[in-house]
């Protein structure tokens, strides 16, 4: 689905990351694991280090601290945002909505609407396009976008097929209504034939927690898992990466009218470097211009990634001017979004870990 | 392609397969696991423009079998 809206900017970015470092090799070798083999997977995929959150510290937490810095900075009260939209996974309840939890937590106006969207990976941009929307023809003057999750206690510690891979963080983003015709331009996509390559089985109303006891099962691989634990097709989700991230960037791009050379950085979804680079190349983009290497600091963020490699690329120039810039996020559902709009400047608040250390 | 042609491809872009003849069956491969899998996939993406599933992988008891999952032209 394409839609192209104007009369919109990114206001701000802030960030906060779990406050707990997890090393990928002191963990495989805790695990009893091979060092030849953890470091040639550490070099070939590229996992280094990622941080959690600390135990009693849930997306929502990460989230208000990224968006409580970010008002800071942009010297904002709280009682200026007309809505708050909040992607994530990994609720603090099944009800209410995190977006609420916020509302209330912020103090926001009883007149600003709030909810979430239950997307993963690609959920910064559907996020993004959906505050565009209600910025442009919603009514709204400023939205703030939240998106983050805790995935990392959703995984198994001897399921090498995930529990490596991901990091926890919160992101918050300002999107706000301005009279600029500039447009962004978005690509939004799904298939739910793959809706089983990434998934919790238990724990939904569909399989509810005590409707069966939590059985350890080997995979073919060896990786042990049960029913409530992200389970993951790693090959499925790479050859999902691989087929559908480069044509909606290719879209987004071409209703831009941008060229790679005139595009200052094509910012993906921070998976891994071996997905980044693979997916980055068929888009034909250097990898100069893909940035990769925040997955090797903070672990795969789920829908936070993309802010927190924004900020981490992209900090000094943002803060200064305007950058044109191609986002992709895809994962869970299957879903995919890709964004090309002219971003800058703005407002950003430094990636921090949360809680703050004294 | 033969298969020859072939395996020597994977060879060099997958290390897990050096040493390996069409009849070396993938367990016995040394460190043979999802990192390789991933590799194969990424290999048959880029050489011969083919989508393999983890799966067809799985499905797949020597480097014969694997190859003949290949197509004959690059």
């Amino acid at each position: 689905m394409h839609s192209s809206i104007t009369n919109v900017r990114l206001a701000g970015l802030a960030v906060s990351t779990g406050s707990l470092t997890r090393d990928f090799m002191a963990d495989g070798l805790a695990l009893g694991l091979d060092r030849v083999i953890l470091e040639r997977t550490a070099q070939t995929i590229g996992l280094r280090e990622r941080k959690v959150a600390a135990p009693g510290i849930t997306a929502l937490d990460l989230c208000e601290d990224a968006s409580r810095r970010l008002l800071d900075a942009a010297g904002l009260d709280a009682s200026s945002i007309d809505a708050v939209i909040f992607v994530t996974q990994t609720p603090d309840h099944s009800q209410p909505n995190n977006a609420s939890l916020l509302h209330g937590r912020l103090g926001l106006a009883t007149g600003a609407a709030a909810f979430d969207l239950s997307l993963g990976c690609s959920g910064w941009v559907y996020g993004l396009q959906q505050a565009a929307l209600l910025c442009a023809h919603g009514g709204a003057a400023r939205v703030l976008l939240c998106a983050g999750d805790t995935l990392s206690r959703l995984t198994h510690a001897k399921d090498r097929s995930t529990d490596p891979l991901f990091g926890d963080a919160g992101s918050a983003a300002l999107i706000e209504r301005t009279g600029l015709a500039t447009a962004w331009h978005f690509e939004l996509g799904a298939d739910g034939a793959g809706a089983n390559a990434i998934i919790v089985p238990q724990g939904g109303a569909r399989m509810p927690h005590d409707s069966k006891p939590l059985t350890e099962i080997p995979d073919l691989d060896g990786n042990v898992r049960h029913a409530a634990n992200l389970a993951m097709q790693g090959g499925e989700v790479f050859n999902f990466s691989l087929r559908q991230a480069p044509p909606a960037v290719a879209a987004v791009m071409r209703h831009a009218h941008y060229t790679v050379e005139a595009t200052d950085g094509l910012v993906l979804h921070q998976a891994n470097r071996f997905v980044i680079t693979t997916v980055g190349r068929k888009c034909g983009f250097p990898a100069e211009k893909t940035p990769s290497d925040v997955v090797e600091r903070y672990g795969n963020q789920s829908s936070a990634s993309i802010p927190c490699a924004l900020i981490h690329a992209f900090a000094e120039p943002l803060s200064a001017r305007s950058l044109r810039l191609v986002l992709c996020g895809f994962g869970v559902g299957w879903s995919w979004g890709a964004v090309a709009a002219e971003f800058g400047p703005l407002v950003i608040a430094p990636t921090q870990p949360y809680p703050h250390s004294a | 392609m033969t298969s020859a042609e072939k395996l020597q491809a994977l060879q060099h872009d997958v290390d897990f397969f050096v040493g390996a003849t069409e009849h070396t069956p993938l367990a016995t491969l040394p460190n043979w696991g999802s990192l390789a899998v991933l590799l194969v996939i990424l290999h048959c993406e880029t050489q011969h423009g083919l989508v393999i599933s983890s799966a067809d992988i799985h499905g797949c008891k020597t480097v014969g079998d694997l190859l003949k999952l290949l197509p004959e032209r690059l």
